[in-house]
């Protein structure tokens, strides 16, 4: 025979909790865990800054084009960001012309020698509207262009559009 | 989708010896805030500091810090000012779980990218839109 009540119960308990369980469930501390994989944690090299740098610029160029607002230490952001990259970016050409460039090799970033120069054009540009420097319709367009084949080099997980308060300053 | 609207002058201090990775993390949370962002290369600066002139919203640390580790500067900032935000880092996958046992609301695994850090402003430094919580009734 079966027992109702203790079936109620069984309900209550996996289907139905009360109220007060599901409030401590939510208060229930998560902390909230982002990044590299255990497997794969290490110490950050130079590598993986100009790489994650490049995305930046990318992303504050995309903005830019978007019309997003600016603010002071937004423009700060993105000459230092500039700056930083457009370094690197001649550092790593100088490598390329010094050790040459093996298309097959596995180790380092290995880009195409004018991929950088294309990043050195795009940090050159970004830091022009960061000044407040209008682009005219065909330097957009070029630098559209110029952005758009960089961005076929390095990959997103995310699109701009996911990032909504850039659309505020 | 609703506009996003940041924290009203949000308070935001990265601690981290290492200059380049600390430079990477403040130029993309300067942009993402459009605000000044406090650095300190040690947890025992960071924590004078946040005891004179009052805590930030929001406190991201590297786990091997000088004199006070990031572990130690959770654990006392949790305890003075509840209500910051700490987001831990590291390289080790053992502080992971020291992190946890210490009140970090975060933790960022290295190497972590530019997706990592606007999902933390995203989550932490965003004002919630009351509508979007499941627990509000309609």
């Amino acid at each position: 025979m079966v027992d109702v009540k203790s079936v109620a119960d069984l309900t209550r308990k996996t289907v139905r909790p009360p109220k007060d369980t599901l409030l401590k469930k939510r208060e229930v501390f998560e902390m909230l865990r982002l990044g590299s994989k255990p497997e794969n944690m290490r110490e950050m090299e130079l590598d993986d800054v100009f790489i994650s740098r490049l995305q930046l610029l990318v992303i504050m160029t995309k903005s830019y084009l978007n019309k997003y607002p600016l603010g002071s230490y937004r423009e700060r952001s993105i000459l230092e960001n500039a700056e930083f990259v457009k370094v690197d970016a001649e550092e790593l050409a100088e490598d390329i012309v010094f050790f040459g460039w093996d298309e097959n090799a596995q180790n380092g970033l290995n880009f195409e020698p004018v991929f950088y120069q294309r990043v050195k054009l795009l940090a050159v540009m970004a830091e022009a509207f960061a000044k407040g420097h209008s682009l005219e319709a065909h330097k957009q367009e070029a630098l559209e262009k110029n952005l758009n084949t960089i961005c076929e080099a390095i990959t997103f997980s995310k699109t701009i559009s996911d990032m909504q308060f850039l659309k505020v300053a | 989708m609703r506009e996003a609207a940041i924290i009203a002058n949000v308070k935001i201090a990265v601690v981290d010896e290492d200059v380049i990775v600390r430079n990477f993390i403040v130029s993309t949370l300067m942009y993402s805030v459009n605000r000044e962002i406090l650095t300190f290369d040690d947890g025992f600066d960071a924590w004078v500091y946040f005891e004179e002139s009052g805590f930030p919203d929001m406190v991201m640390a590297d786990v091997n810090l000088q004199e006070i580790d990031g572990l130690a500067l959770t654990s006392k900032v949790k305890k003075a000012s509840p209500g910051t935000v700490v987001v831990l880092f590291s390289d080790l996958p053992g502080n992971e779980t020291k992190a946890r046992k210490q009140g970090s609301d975060a933790f960022l695994a290295k190497p972590f990218g530019v997706n990592e850090l606007f999902n933390l402003v995203q989550t932490f430094v965003v004002e919630q839109d009351p509508a979007d919580d499941p627990s509000t009734p309609p």
